[in-house]
């Protein structure tokens, strides 16, 4: 038994030893990390949509590809508004350098940034996006209008709690169908765009008193417009778009709504919706005649560019590959117009900060 | 139930009601008493049939599950290639071969425009689509090969290059119509081959489904299970040690059981808002580091092995002790001579358990932002990395379809590391085992 033992005693406090010694290790580290967290930082950190995310990793991957040296930027896909929660928090090591956002951003959200000493932010279009409407190859060829989709969609339609069960009750041309409409959650940019291209649009076009409700009182007009419904008739499908895919490919009775990119890359398992007769394609979604498109946006904090090695050379990079022939329209980016390009190109060369006036 | 009392109850009953008569034995060869046999047999039959059926059932769900991952994943190690002619001497490249032995040789042949080189090649070997057939990562190939041998700038040479995600998925027999024609015109010429993918196996995340490794992920996970072990391990040791061997029985070291127990079961996102809230938010570590996503997996791990650690210690006879103690070992030197060792295939045991779901976890994992795209592997604990279900998460989630056997590749990856991890541990608990 003592043999045994005296050689175990070995093998165990071996195993002790490394492991303590590992535990003080790890602890110098965190030692080190509370001085130097905040510190520097040597990597470019993006964080927002899941719309632009393809296009700013690619975009960060060309940067890693052109220079092996350089750091390979940390891109998170968290959605547009959770993202601006995390861009605004402040300028530093700390918080991330840029916001990919499929939307503006809103007066708000400015205020935050600036109260956290991240106002001097530049802002860039890089490209268009079309907020496209699809179902199933086999599903009853939908033709929808912004009118019909905001009475099937809203809260309450009207003022009136929404009852609407297929897609008769909110146009009779339409096929008795049940409605169903997988779309993204209330925090993604996606979704802002379907209230406010889409919703918006059909809550003006059918309740003439909504317009001057937008002045008068936000508030209401929010409700009475961009409010979805909560009876499962629209499903929260996550910021998981290949979701959606996969749940309209199982439910041809079913309305997905995506980033155009997703449409583009899955035509063969999906079509997409006209929306009062335009059917959503590169051409349309390019020249603004299908009511869904929106622009792109990244911000950038101007504190951040000599701060952050590789910074002003990965917008550069991202503005050698907007064009409509560029790598990232191959991706599913839609060019914007050439006179966007060179204001966005001039805002880099420049760095031209935003003004906030603009914003709403 | 019924059938069965009056063959137990019966003779006592009758002897106790007509103490006159003699027990009669019972009599085997009646009708009832032999359908009652055979009800028991035919319970018991069942009893072992759906056992049996339970077991089939999981064992048929685990093959389903791994068949489906290799059939659907073993292709993602695999890439297909396409014998590209390229000619240095004409396309005249800017550069001296003497830089490209040199440190900035990467930066040098981006600049000098190989990218635009390889793809014009293309286009001359394989008509006007010919540069839509190769890879985005197809020139990173050739500069390899040039890095390797610089005396090719003023050669004329056959580079097998990857090629491009429809084409590959079509080479592998699930491909766009288009990419099924390409194919089927290559093979003809013959320049198609296929071989393991390297680029899958040392390169991290990318947005191109052929040029997508695994090994940064696998870093990720790497560095952050030894944080996590170097944490977990000795302090869950070290609590279960003093809370069995040394702490008194009183109201506090009921809370803290009670405490422990409840931990062990507080579901993962908890920690990984803790660790938000805490190491990013108080400690200001850095985003996405394996150090914090170790820390917060450390934090989960710990009262895994703590209860295991607690029932290994209580296991270890009294006897074992009282005898150290009465030939005059001190209580340390009876922990650490005799108990701990005794213990320890118990606590490996729980170890393994602990371990095992922290490298599956993703959850808290997504709150410290393990979840970013990143193209190179972590060189250090506070680099920002992702890990193996992260990265099985994040590809699933893409829009190319190229990724799906990716996917699949990444589990397969996932589950290896995982046997192997169980491997060492249950190696070690082996070797401590003691019977008495």
């Amino acid at each position: 038994m003592t043999g045994i033992d005296v050689q175990r005693f070995g093998a165990i406090s071996g195993l002790a030893v490394t492991a303590l010694a590992g535990a003080t290790l790890i602890g110098g580290c965190v030692d080190q990390a509370n001085g130097g967290g905040a510190g520097s930082r040597d990597q470019i950190t993006a964080v927002g949509s899941s719309t632009v995310y393809p296009f700013t990793t690619m975009i960060a991957e060309q940067l890693v590809a052109n220079d092996p040296d350089a750091k390979a930027p940390v891109i998170e896909s968290t959605g547009t508004g959770a993202g601006m929660k995390l861009f605004c928090a402040g300028i530093g090591a700390g918080h991330p350098d840029i916001e990919d956002a499929s939307r503006r951003m809103k007066a708000s959200e400015y205020k935050d940034c600036a109260a956290n000493g991240a106002g001097q932010i530049l802002e860039i279009q890089v490209g268009i996006d079309g907020i496209a409407f699809a179902e199933a190859k086999n599903g009853p060829k939908m033709q929808l209008t912004p009118t019909d989709l905001y009475k099937a969609l809203a809260a309450s339609p009207g003022g009136r709690p929404n009852t609407a069960r297929v897609w008769r009750d909110v146009n009779p041309a339409l096929p008795p169908v049940p409605i169903q409409v997988y779309g993204p959650p209330a925090t993604s940019g996606t979704r802002d765009a379907l209230a406010e291209l889409i919703l918006t649009k059909g809550c003006e076009a059918s309740d003439p008193a909504a317009k001057p409700l937008a002045k008068s009182d936000p508030d209401a007009h929010k409700a009475l417009c961009t409010r979805v419904r909560e009876d499962g008739m629209y499903v929260d499908a996550g910021e998981n778009d290949n979701l959606i895919v996969q749940k309209l490919q199982s439910n041809p009775n079913a309305i997905g709504v995506f980033g155009y990119s997703y449409l583009e890359e899955n035509k063969n398992d999906v079509n997409g919706v006209a929306i009062s007769g335009v059917q959503p394609t590169y051409a349309t979604i390019a020249d603004n005649r299908y009511p869904g498109s929106r622009p792109l946006y990244i911000y950038v904090k101007k504190a951040h560019l000599s701060a952050i090695p590789g910074l002003r050379t990965f917008l550069k990079l991202y503005a050698a590959n907007w064009s409509a022939t560029g790598p990232l329209v191959k991706r599913g980016l839609i060019a914007a117009p050439p006179a966007v390009q060179a204001r966005s190109a001039a805002i880099i060369a420049n760095e031209t900060i935003l003004d906030p006036a603009v914003l709403s | 139930m019924n059938s069965v009392t009056p063959f137990i109850g019966t003779p006592d009953a009758t002897a106790s009601a007509k103490p006159a008569t003699a027990r009669v034995p019972t009599d085997w060869t009646t009708k009832a008493m032999q359908s009652r046999i055979r009800r028991r047999y035919a319970a018991e039959r069942r009893f072992r049939l759906a056992g049996l059926a339970a077991v089939w059932l999981s064992a048929g769900f685990l093959a389903f599950l791994l068949s489906s991952m290799l059939w659907q994943g073993a292709s993602g190690f695999v890439e297909t290639r396409v014998a590209l002619p390229i000619d240095f001497a004409a396309a005249a490249l800017p550069i001296e071969p003497a830089r490209l032995t040199s440190r900035g040789a990467d930066l040098a042949l981006a600049s000098a425009g190989l990218e635009g080189a390889v793809d014009s090649a293309a286009t001359r070997a394989f008509g006007k689509d010919g540069e839509g057939l190769l890879s985005d990562g197809a020139w990173v190939t050739v500069r390899d090969a040039l890095k390797a041998d610089p005396g090719l700038l003023s050669r004329k040479t056959v580079i097998a290059v990857p090629v491009a995600s429809p084409v590959d998925m079509a080479a592998k027999g699930d491909g766009p119509p288009e990419a099924e024609a390409v194919v089927a015109r290559l093979k003809a010429r013959g320049v198609l081959t296929r071989g393991l993918s390297m680029t899958f196996l040392t390169t991290a995340d990318s947005t191109d489904a052929t040029r997508v490794g695994i090994w940064g992920a696998f870093k990720g996970s790497l560095l952050t299970m030894i944080v996590t072990l170097l944490l977990a391990f000795p302090i869950g040791v070290l609590s279960a040690l003093y809370l069995e061997e040394y702490a008194p029985k009183n109201r506090w070291t009921d809370l803290i059981e009670v405490s422990i127990n409840n931990l062990a079961a507080v579901p993962s996102i908890i920690f990984g808002l803790l660790g938000l809230a805490v190491f990013l938010g108080t400690f200001g570590m850095p985003r996405s580091a394996p150090l914090v996503g170790g820390l917060t997996l450390a934090l989960m791990t710990m009262p895994v092995i703590v209860i295991a650690g607690r029932n290994a210690i209580k296991a270890v006879p009294p006897s074992i002790r009282d005898a150290a103690l009465g030939i005059g070992a001190s209580p340390v030197q009876v922990v650490f001579h005799h108990v701990l060792p005794l213990a320890l295939p118990g606590i490996l045991t729980g170890t393994i358990i602990g371990m095992a779901r922290a490298l599956g976890e993703t959850a808290p994992l997504l709150m410290i932002g393990m979840r970013a795209f990143i193209a190179a592997p972590p060189s250090g604990l506070r680099d920002p990395a992702t890990v193996l279900p992260v990265q099985i998460f994040l590809w699933s989630d893409q829009v190319s379809r190229g990724f799906i056997e990716k996917t699949s590749a990444a589990i397969i990856v996932l589950l290896v590391f995982l046997l192997a991890m169980n491997g060492v541990a249950i190696y070690l608990r082996n070797k401590f085992e003691t019977r008495w």
